[in-house]
């Protein structure tokens, strides 16, 4: 309860900072419109090429492109901060106020940021499934309708562990933001359907890197029924659970490692 | 005159391999990543209204996985920017005041650790990486084969295209992190820079499969000297008169950059505010 109040009164800090760069926020909305609009468009161009990819018409990958923004939201509302850690916070030393605190690191950091921009990105992912579903004909069962929400919310928990542990790394090698930045690029390709790939990325996509779980089977199977809803639901929310401890072990033992810069 | 600067030029050596650990690792997934594009690409042609072996807005299979490839090690090799990030940090903690007393361009700094990080990056990685692409592509028949001297003039106007590509690059990025004076801030100038880039440069996919106008329009600004044109010069998918173009439309870029650049500070550095130091 405690560290729920706290949560808010740091995020209601942040919000007020963020405020002070009031030209850069407009900027930061309005290029995180941009960015969307041209992966789409990219899409679009490629697609406009082909009759359809290996099967799937236009508005079949735009659902799986917009469903793909659901989880992705998610997690950018309540973790941007890591990016930060992972790319500049620990190479410059500038972590040490949070060392001197009575509250774990790791909880600091999630406290230190909001970013509603993430709002906007969902909005934009629900009206493009709502565009693509327009032109669908398929009918929406319970267990795909669950699965699809499974997919949305416990999607953004692994992909908030991917970063917690990947940032985690920078205590060691001092910077992990690229490498975080590549981890998280590969989210771009599970945006398609897996049948697209051979077997070896499948698997990398599925058990390794799990954007594939938890974006393109739910939504296969709102548009095959290819999987059991039921049976997929309960693998993502175990691979969630699993990646989420192993984010808090590295979290945990990698910050330890850090050292200030002394300056 | 220049000599002043060849601190900076090895300080951008010397950051670049600092972190050749971080760089191995991501050479490393980078691998996986290309071989998800690759397979991406494979299957839009086998979706294809033609059949795996029809050309899609002038590229064969062959010639876009050969795209795909060298693209990816252009990027990771050419640009290897932290200027804007630099500008960013000098104006919020105040220590651009430090160079604006100092007897050397601020402007001329960065250019200068552009550089070294370019050398270093081409030297280190650029060299095996490429030798690689080119020795197994060319292999599997995906690139043409035309005479040594021809390869050869390919190969110089590719290495001018990538320094003209570097030098865009940095200038590109010094006008958005001169544009942080304004903003105090340099989070949403910098996404808006990337995605500007990434799009139209064609590393997201080719400019040829743009509409017919945003095409032309495209093809005169400075971003497909950033990374298309440099990669079919490579390819020799464009002739020699068609490269030497390319690289003189990025020359004229350049010119045209730096100053607008050197204007926008002297505009911008009235607004300076250093903020306690």
């Amino acid at each position: 309860m405690r560290y729920v109040h706290l949560y808010f009164t740091c995020i209601k800090r942040s919000m007020i900072s963020r405020l002070e760069y009031k030209k850069d926020t407009v900027v930061a909305l309005f290029s995180f419109f941009f960015s969307n609009l041209c992966s789409l468009a990219a899409v679009y161009f490629i697609l406009q090429a082909i009759p359809a990819l290996a099967g799937y018409t236009l508005a079949e990958v735009g659902f799986f492109y917009g469903f793909s923004m659901l989880p992705i939201s998610l997690d950018h509302l309540f973790s941007d901060e890591f990016w930060l850690v992972a790319y500049r916070r620990v190479k410059d030393g500038d972590m040490d106020m949070h060392f001197l605190r009575p509250v774990p690191v790791i909880f600091q950091i999630f406290a230190e940021t909001f970013q509603p921009e993430g709002f906007g990105e969902m909005i934009l992912g629900v009206a493009l499934i709502a565009v693509c579903a327009g032109q669908l004909t398929v009918s929406l069962t319970v267990g795909a309708l669950v699965v699809l929400c499974v997919g949305a919310v416990f999607g953004a928990v692994i992909i908030t562990s991917l970063k917690v542990a990947i940032a985690a790394l920078a205590f060691i090698f001092k910077r992990s933001g690229p490498l975080l930045q590549i981890i998280y690029n590969f989210s771009n390709y599970a945006k398609y359907p897996l049948a697209i790939y051979p077997f070896f990325i499948r698997t990398l996509l599925i058990f390794v890197l799990p954007f594939g779980l938890f974006i393109s089977l739910p939504v296969d199977t709102l548009l095959t029924g290819a999987h059991d809803p039921w049976l997929l639901s309960l693998a993502i929310i175990g691979a969630a659970a699993v990646f989420f401890a192993l984010a808090l072990w590295i979290w945990t033992r990698c910050e330890r490692r850090y050292e200030s810069t002394g300056s | 005159m220049l000599k002043k600067y060849k601190p900076f030029l090895r300080a951008g050596a010397i950051d670049t391999m600092a972190y050749r650990f971080n760089i191995l690792i991501w050479a490393g997934i980078t691998v996986c990543e290309v071989a998800c594009l690759v397979f991406l690409w494979l299957a839009v042609y086998r979706s294809g209204a033609g059949g795996m072996d029809a050309q899609i807005h002038g590229f064969s299979y062959r010639e876009m996985i050969s795209y795909v490839v060298l693209t990816t090690i252009f990027n990771f090799v050419t640009f290897n920017n932290d200027t804007l990030w630099n500008i960013n940090t000098d104006i919020k903690k105040g220590t651009i005041g430090n160079y604006l007393i100092k007897p050397i361009s601020y402007r001329g700094k960065f250019s200068a650790t552009c550089l070294g990080s370019l050398l270093t990056m081409t030297v280190m990685f650029g060299l095996p990486f490429y030798t690689a692409a080119l020795v197994t592509l060319g292999s599997l028949g995906f690139l043409p084969e035309l005479s040594f001297p021809a390869f050869f003039a390919h190969l110089g106007l590719f290495l001018l295209a990538g320094l003209c590509a570097a030098l865009l690059n940095d200038a590109i990025s010094y006008i958005f992190g001169v544009l942080c004076f304004y903003t105090s801030s340099g989070w949403g100038l910098n996404s808006l820079k990337v995605t500007l880039i990434s799009f139209l440069s064609g590393t997201l996919l080719p400019l040829a499969f743009f509409p017919a106008g945003l095409r032309e329009l495209v093809s005169w600004m400075p971003f497909a000297g950033m990374s298309q044109n440099p990669i079919l010069i490579l390819m020799m998918k464009y002739d020699l008169a068609a490269s030497l173009r390319c690289v003189a439309l990025s020359a004229v870029w350049i010119v045209v950059l730096e100053l607008l650049a050197k204007l926008l500070f002297s505009h911008a550095v009235r607004k300076v505010t250093v903020q306690g130091g």
